[in-house]
């Protein structure tokens, strides 16, 4: 089992951030998420791998500067 | 050196008006030539129109100067202002001070804003601005005790020629025995020998016992105050209190201020940590999305990216509260204890260093190809404490790093210095030589305009090359995001009243990353609305990091997730508790409006303000070299084919650089002209009597500029 934000999602072998964000409404405003408080950029979902039990929080990326 | 002595040159006994509804309702006028302190009441109409902050500072300047004036002229004034939701110590970001004068890099109007807690403190000691005139010829302080209502001119000898020394030197002299009541204002030498000086605002960390400064960087405001004699500003006041600005209705500012500071406290560890980190968390972001400057923006990512970003700096950076104002919950205003420097008149000593933040990080570091976060923090360190702006030396230094490796300059005209990516110590030596006005680090501080004419004139390069990698617009260098891939961006930096920086318009995640704004009235659209909302910060005396940098869990569910609009409700409300004056999210983008047309119009009378003056290099829409398409290829081919319709078989990378180019450039003027026409201005970018009229700026002297510029009803 993971964590996003507030809620449980079961988790499975090989999943990666592009896998979690497909179950993820409006995934597309999310270019940034934080995987047990390392940051990862949207180029780097489909390369990342989620561990079991990870904490995850959706970064609503709109600012900087 | 001789002993400190303080003799006294002018002073005034003032009567020290209640604050009315965020308002002091007069402003402090210093002639340092004449020695004359006197007190401008603030009118009702300058209230309505202009509101305060920015908005104060351009009206007085605007009545200050001529269009003859230059930035070395005694009528030329420095403008410093808060604003009337300024000193609340509840609502998050209430703490800035708003700068404005004429520049020595662009010749025209610039403001500049800054945390640290001398804008409240003038504004409670009875002023909600401050503006000098005139020159002295020897060292002047300026000290504003609103404690006893009393303004001196002082004549200084003795004083530490670096800020850091400075600020902590007169805090404690002026403090009483309470440091915490004192805000210092102050520059160093190397404000005086270069064009882009910065200003550090102060206030007292009493956990670390020491003086902490912030920075009024961008245009050379430092440079200014440096030539007007002035070592230090310093304004003494105490208490402060949610009482202080004597809101129109304190409880509605009591809740919504525990509204927003209790998300911030929330929100902050959920998403960015400024609170822990700072701004650094956008190194590794912006490297991600190819958006770090590297090696004078050629680039946009460095494999060595994560040496110099947040989770180094989260280990570096000194654990606490590092709020810039009051009771902050975002409290980024990070720094580094114990620092020893390897150079320079602190080498070998233990120093606090305030920041790095981004902007220092990306122009001191990657884009002068340096990934090693200890001389990041040194040039910090010293760019403070000698007076210079972090944006500005670091642009400056990557053009004449790129200058040298591509053989446009070398050793002979840079005294001997190896100035290639990556060189840190040259890049500091270039740092102490701006300071000391010495060597080449002298050409250096005159900024990339002057060196790109220098270097033409004197050294025979070719003007069209160092045009394309010459990074500044309107004479001032770029703040450090690349824009190659936002055409938004690249408005949001070309379009900007006072030249490429950041805190105008910042859309490249909205454009590039989440493609919010796909067509080219979109685009307009955003840049008419987020420029005029974030000079609403700037009129109220407002961080606008409390804005966007953390936003509620539901906001991507919301109509225009971009604007953060429970957010733009909350402000509305925090302006109206505070002032009494009623308004909707869309009157405070009217009240920017104004202004910030009014700030246009000021740069056309100055001789500026026109669509000639709105142009960008070409390296900040795409790739200057050969190396940069290639890097890139498969990004470029793809735009040429499918977007522009090119076949490109057979085509040599010169000749599809040249057609990018081309479409790329055509892109830019299209943006333009709809820009301009949201804007309501000409399509050659001034606005129309119709626009002024509309805003209620439409002054006998602002239709006379107009008419000397063709544009009449």
């Amino acid at each position: 089992m993971i964590r996003l934000d507030d809620r449980e999602i079961p988790w499975r072998s090989g999943m990666t951030v592009a896998d979690l964000l497909e179950s993820v409404e409006k995934a597309e405003r999310y270019a940034v998420v934080r995987v047990n408080g390392h940051y990862v950029s949207r180029p780097h979902f489909a390369a990342t791998r989620i561990p079991d039990e990870a904490e995850i929080r959706l970064i609503p990326m709109i600012a900087g500067g | 050196m001789p002993s400190l002595s303080f003799s006294e040159l002018a002073s005034l006994d003032y009567r020290r008006p209640e604050i009315e509804k965020g308002y002091a309702n007069q402003t402090l006028y210093v002639n340092l030539s004449e020695l004359a302190l006197s007190v401008k009441p603030v009118t009702e109409e300058m209230q309505r129109i202009f509101v305060g902050g920015r908005g104060f500072d351009l009206w007085l300047l605007w009545q200050a100067v001529d269009e003859t004036t230059r930035w070395s002229d005694p009528e030329n004034a420095l403008c410093i202002s808060s604003g009337p939701m300024g000193g609340t110590p509840a609502y998050p970001g209430s703490g800035k001070s708003e700068v404005a004068t004429l520049s020595p890099l662009t010749g025209s109007v610039m403001d500049s804003n800054v945390g640290g807690y001398f804008g409240p403190y003038l504004k409670f000691s009875g002023f909600d601005s401050l503006e000098i005139q005139g020159k002295r010829a020897t060292d002047t302080v300026l000290f504003i005790d609103g404690i006893d209502a009393k303004i001196q001119l002082l004549e200084t000898a003795g004083l530490p020629n670096n800020a850091y020394a400075l600020t902590n030197m007169l805090t404690q002299h002026f403090a009483a025995g309470k440091p915490r009541s004192i805000s210092v204002v102050t520059t160093g030498p190397g404000a005086k020998n270069t064009r882009f000086g910065c200003l550090n605002f102060s206030w007292y960390d009493a956990k670390r016992k020491c003086a902490r400064y912030k920075q009024a960087g961008r245009g050379g405001v430092g440079t200014v105050f440096a030539d007007k004699g002035l070592r230090a500003i310093v304004a003494r006041w105490e208490p402060v209190a949610l009482d202080s600005n004597r809101p129109a209705d304190k409880q509605t500012l009591k809740k919504v201020a525990r509204l927003h500071s209790q998300e911030v406290v929330q929100l902050d560890p959920k998403q960015n940590e400024m609170a822990r980190v700072g701004t650094t968390h956008l190194v590794p972001i912006m490297n991600d999305f190819d958006l770090l400057p590297t090696h004078n923006f050629r680039y946009g990512q460095d494999s060595r990216a994560s040496l110099i970003g947040r989770d180094v700096f989260k280990k570096l950076f000194d654990p606490g509260f590092d709020g810039c104002w009051m009771g902050c919950t975002v409290a980024c205003s990070h720094g580094v204890r114990d620092f020893v420097p390897l150079t320079g008149p602190y080498k070998g000593q233990k120093v606090f260093v305030d920041g790095p933040e981004y902007e220092t990080i990306a122009g001191c570091g990657s884009n002068i190809g340096v990934f090693d976060p200890f001389t990041i923090m040194e040039l910090n360190f010293y760019c403070d404490a000698y007076g210079l702006d972090t944006i500005s030396v670091g642009t400056s230094i990557a053009f004449v790093m790129e200058c040298f490796e591509l053989g446009l300059i070398d050793a002979q005209h840079t005294g001997g210095m190896e100035l290639r990516f990556g060189n840190r110590l040259a890049a500091l030596e270039l740092v102490h030589q701006m300071a000391a006005g010495e060597g080449f680090g002298r050409i250096v501080g005159q900024g990339v305009r002057r060196m790109k004419a220098l270097f033409a004139e004197k050294f025979g390069v070719d003007a069209l090359a160092l045009q394309d990698i010459g990074m500044e617009a309107k004479g001032l260098e770029f703040s450090e995001y690349m824009t190659k891939e936002s055409l938004a961006q690249q408005g949001g930096y070309g379009l900007a009243l006072k030249g490429p920086q950041h805190d105008e318009a910042w859309l490249i995640f909205l454009d590039m990353v989440h493609n919010f704004m796909p067509t080219f009235e979109q685009k307009a659209e955003a840049l008419h609305w987020f420029p005029m909302f974030r000079t609403w910060f700037g009129l109220c005396g407002l961080c606008k990091l409390p804005w966007n940098d953390i936003v509620p869990e539901d906001n991507a569910d919301t109509p225009e997730p971009a604007k953060v609009m429970k957010h733009v409700r909350w402000y509305a409300q925090y302006f109206t508790a505070v002032t009494g004056r009623k308004a909707a999210p869309d009157d405070l983008i009217a009240m920017s409006e104004a202004v910030y047309n009014f700030q246009r119009i000021f740069n056309l009378r100055m001789g500026y303000g026109t669509r000639a003056h709105d142009k960008l290099p070409y390296r900040a829409m795409g790739p200057v070299t050969e190396d940069e398409y290639t890097s890139r290829q498969e990004r470029y081919d793809k735009q040429l084919r499918e977007k522009h319709g090119v076949d490109i078989t057979g085509k040599s990378t010169a000749e599809k650089l040249a057609l990018l180019r081309r479409f790329r450039e055509q892109q830019y003027e299209e943006l333009t002209d709809a820009v301009y026409r949201r804007r309501g201005w000409t399509a050659d970018g001034i606005p129309t009597i119709a626009t002024v009229r509309r805003l209620g700026i439409d002054f006998p002297e602002v239709l006379a500029v107009l008419a000397k510029h063709g544009v009449t009803a």
